[in-house]
């Protein structure tokens, strides 16, 4: 079964266009990486899978239901990390993760707050505020209330991006453990080491449109990796490594 | 510094302009312009009612208040700062990363603020009275006195309120020292007339020194003078006196949301949401700031009135259902400080929807204000022997606070500060909440006199005014639903 469906999916924001006639499917337990350069429409697709913005015109369906009119089904089955790690500035961890357990209607919710408060080390920073919190604190807190409710399908916008090695290593065990237990994972990043090592598969924009889809596994029979896939088909062959 | 002002202007100006759109924005100052050439062809009828002189009272009264609503915005500095790392980033914030001051950087939001007001509302109503001076035979030299005037209240009261809510960030105890003594001030002219209104507004002394009332250029200098070191000194205080690095809060506090969350247990699908916003009135200090500035202009209100009664002996039939509909037209203001205390896009990663967290932030309201303002109607009615309206007045209280509350919900969403500056919107809102104001206003004089028939009215305009209020609170899901949370 299909986890993710996108049939011809645009976005304008004022007259650019964000995305031109996207198409994809991603299947059921798979972890598909969507990489591009800056302002390729990642977070934009990802903002319109999880109901966050209205696509300009196309199709899209996240676990059978439809993006544009189910958006409140959607965020119930799906776990989301925003590519802003913004909690609510008044309140502290553990009580942004009891108000999105509340939300969610997450059973058993104080023991799965002291996991996950012990998991990324909140304990650490109990009682401070959010708008208090270092931004990698801060997104420790977001990947808590994103994994909380145990989500058939995580949406994750560079979730390394703040973290330190330590959380980055810790972050990407769990990620390989949900893969392995057969969760879907739709994740954008600009890590492309990292990327390659958890996903399955890629999905790689430029300016709005889907320029490649591969699996790792074939890349690696090529003899290739990601970054000079990437860099091949962006067309930035120009920028070598140092 | 020129720099950073001419960068801080572009800044206001995009986001005035991010409001609405660039010809919206631009028609304000058109609008304000066109009001003021129809003020001054009109004068000579206006003069049948009221006096010149009354007429430059009002509005030098009316600049200092504009002026005093201007410069409160630092109070906000520190809710600027902490926001650094939400959607909008502000040019007050470089003090982090460049080697600029904090001090330099917010007296540049100062000025940017005195200029960007000057040229949106100032000018075109200059403009607008300079134009009207061939046909209403006034001279430009009256004309620019009054705008020379006016100027020098607006940034009286420009000065006075940056000064005054830079202490209140240093403060709280000086903030209100500084707020009792103003009002201290304003009853020893008022209620024991001590001193006349031009003590309190020396640019109005400056004014009445001037054509078209009277020539006298030695007192004018010497009040213009005065205007010009309390408006230095009040700018030089706040410049002074602001930190140079604004820390955030670094203590911990207890987790008390499950407790919250408990406590509203009644409140149905409503729980964690209303909960959360209680913590965060809390937390942010939002709610002290509610609570004074509803009771603020509450007891202005009850002073003014009192004031045109006893003072001026104006016998004007203010009654208590005259007060109760005045109380519900206020509560706009808590709507949108409640708007205003945090972003709220971390709700786009959870299943809520926005209709969903304004109708929270409705309720919020009601649970806030519905002790208050029944005290206030109670209080007046005992004050003024009126229990026997009573009757009359909580339903008016009840129903006027419902109703512009959601009104405003349903006009502006999540944002009612950013699209109370979309003209389109100010002019719907300004329509539906004149309009049953004027009407509560005139009944409530007539009860008095003819009292069925001014029950009757008032009435009926309740009956519209819940029926409105029902047609409101359904829209706010179908114009809200769709859209993203700000």
């Amino acid at each position: 079964m299909q986890a993710i469906v996108v049939d011809n999916l645009t976005k304008d924001y004022d007259g650019v266009r964000a995305l031109d006639s996207v198409s994809f499917q991603v299947d059921e337990g798979t972890f598909i990486g969507c990489f591009g350069p800056n302002g390729a429409g990642k977070s934009t697709l990802l903002r319109v899978l999880t109901g966050q913005i209205l696509p300009t015109s196309g199709k899209a369906e996240v676990l059978g239901h439809d993006c544009r009119e189910e958006v409140l089904a959607i965020k119930n089955l799906v776990g989301i990390m925003p590519e802003v790690e913004s909690p609510p500035s008044y309140l502290t961890a553990s009580e942004f993760l009891y108000f999105v357990g509340k939300v969610r209607k997450v059973d058993d919710l104080n023991a799965k707050i002291e996991h996950w408060l012990e998991y990324f080390d909140l304990s650490e920073v109990k009682g401070k505020l959010c708008k208090d919190l270092s931004k990698g604190t801060r997104q420790k807190v977001m990947l808590a209330s994103s994994f909380i409710h145990e989500p058939k399908l995580l949406f994750l916008d560079e979730p390394f991006i703040n973290l330190d090695p330590l959380y980055q290593r810790k972050l990407r065990e769990y990620l390989t453990k949900l893969r392995e237990e057969g969760r879907t994972i739709f994740m954008c990043s600009h890590i492309l080491e990292m990327a390659q090592r958890l996903c399955e598969e890629v999905l790689i924009l430029n300016k709005g449109r889907i320029v490649a889809r591969e699996r790792i596994e074939d890349m690696r029979a090529r003899g290739e990796d990601l970054e000079v896939v990437f860099m091949r088909l962006v067309g930035r062959t120009d920028v070598a490594a140092p | 510094m020129s720099l950073l002002l001419e960068m801080m202007l572009k800044e206001e100006y995009r986001m005035h302009v991010n409001y609405s759109s660039r010809t919206i924005f631009l028609a304000l100052p058109m609008f304000i312009c066109f009001i003021a050439f129809g003020m001054g062809v009109s004068l000579t009828q206006l003069e049948r009612n009221i006096s010149i002189q009354e007429l430059l009272t009002l509005t030098h009264v009316g600049m200092f208040l504009y002026g005093l609503s201007v410069g409160a915005f630092g109070f906000l500095g520190k809710t600027y700062i902490e926001r650094r790392y939400g959607k909008t980033n502000y040019l007050i914030n470089m003090p982090a990363l460049l080697p600029l001051s904090f001090k330099r950087t917010f007296l540049g939001m100062y000025l940017r603020d005195v200029i960007f007001y000057i040229f949106l509302v100032l000018l075109p109503a200059l403009l607008g009275l300079l134009l009207a001076a061939p046909i209403a035979h006034f001279s430009v030299i009256s004309i620019g006195g009054v705008f020379v005037g006016a100027l020098l209240s607006f940034l009286i009261g420009v000065s006075f309120s940056f000064a005054v809510s830079v202490v209140y960030t240093r403060s709280v105890k000086a903030f209100m020292f500084v707020a009792f003594a103003f009002i201290a001030l304003v009853i020893g002219y008022g209620v024991f007339d001590l001193y006349s209104i031009e003590f309190l507004l020396p640019a109005l002394a400056f004014q009445l020194s001037l054509p078209p009332l009277t020539v006298a250029y030695g007192s004018a200098a010497f009040y213009f003078v005065i205007c010009v070191v309390v408006i230095v000194a009040f700018t030089a205080l706040a410049t002074l006196s602001v930190r140079e690095s604004i820390n955030g809060g670094k203590s911990r506090f207890k987790d008390v949301y499950p407790r919250y969350y408990d406590r509203f247990a009644f409140a149905g699908s409503y729980q964690t949401l209303i909960a959360k916003e209680f913590v965060d009135l809390i937390r942010s200090g939002t709610i002290g700031k509610m609570v004074f500035s509803f009771v603020a202009p509450l007891v202005f209100l009850s002073f003014s009135t009192w004031y045109v009664n006893y003072g001026l002996a104006i016998p004007v039939g203010f009654n208590t259902v005259f007060y109760a509909a005045m109380v519900g037209f206020f509560g706009v203001l808590l709507y949108s400080w409640l708007t205003n205390v945090d972003l709220s896009d971390y709700y786009e990663t959870l299943p809520v929807t926005v209709p969903k967290v304004i109708k929270s932030k409705l309720l919020t309201f009601s649970f806030l204000t519905v002790g208050i303002s029944t005290a206030f109607v109670l209080a007046i009615a005992i004050i003024n022997g009126e229990m026997q309206l009573l009757w009359l007045a909580l339903p008016v209280l009840y129903i006027t606070s419902t109703y512009m509350v959601v009104a405003t919900a349903y006009l502006t969403g999540l944002s009612p500060n950013s699209f109370l500056f979309n003209p389109e919107v100010l002019v719907k809102f300004a329509v539906v909440s004149v309009l049953p104001d004027l009407g509560l206003t005139i009944l409530s004089f007539s009860l008095s006199s003819m009292n069925v028939a001014a029950v009757l009215g008032i009435a009926l305009v309740l009956g519209i005014l819940l029926i409105s209020t029902f047609l409101f609170y359904r829209g706010i899901e179908e114009k809200w639903a769709r859209t993203s949370f700000p």
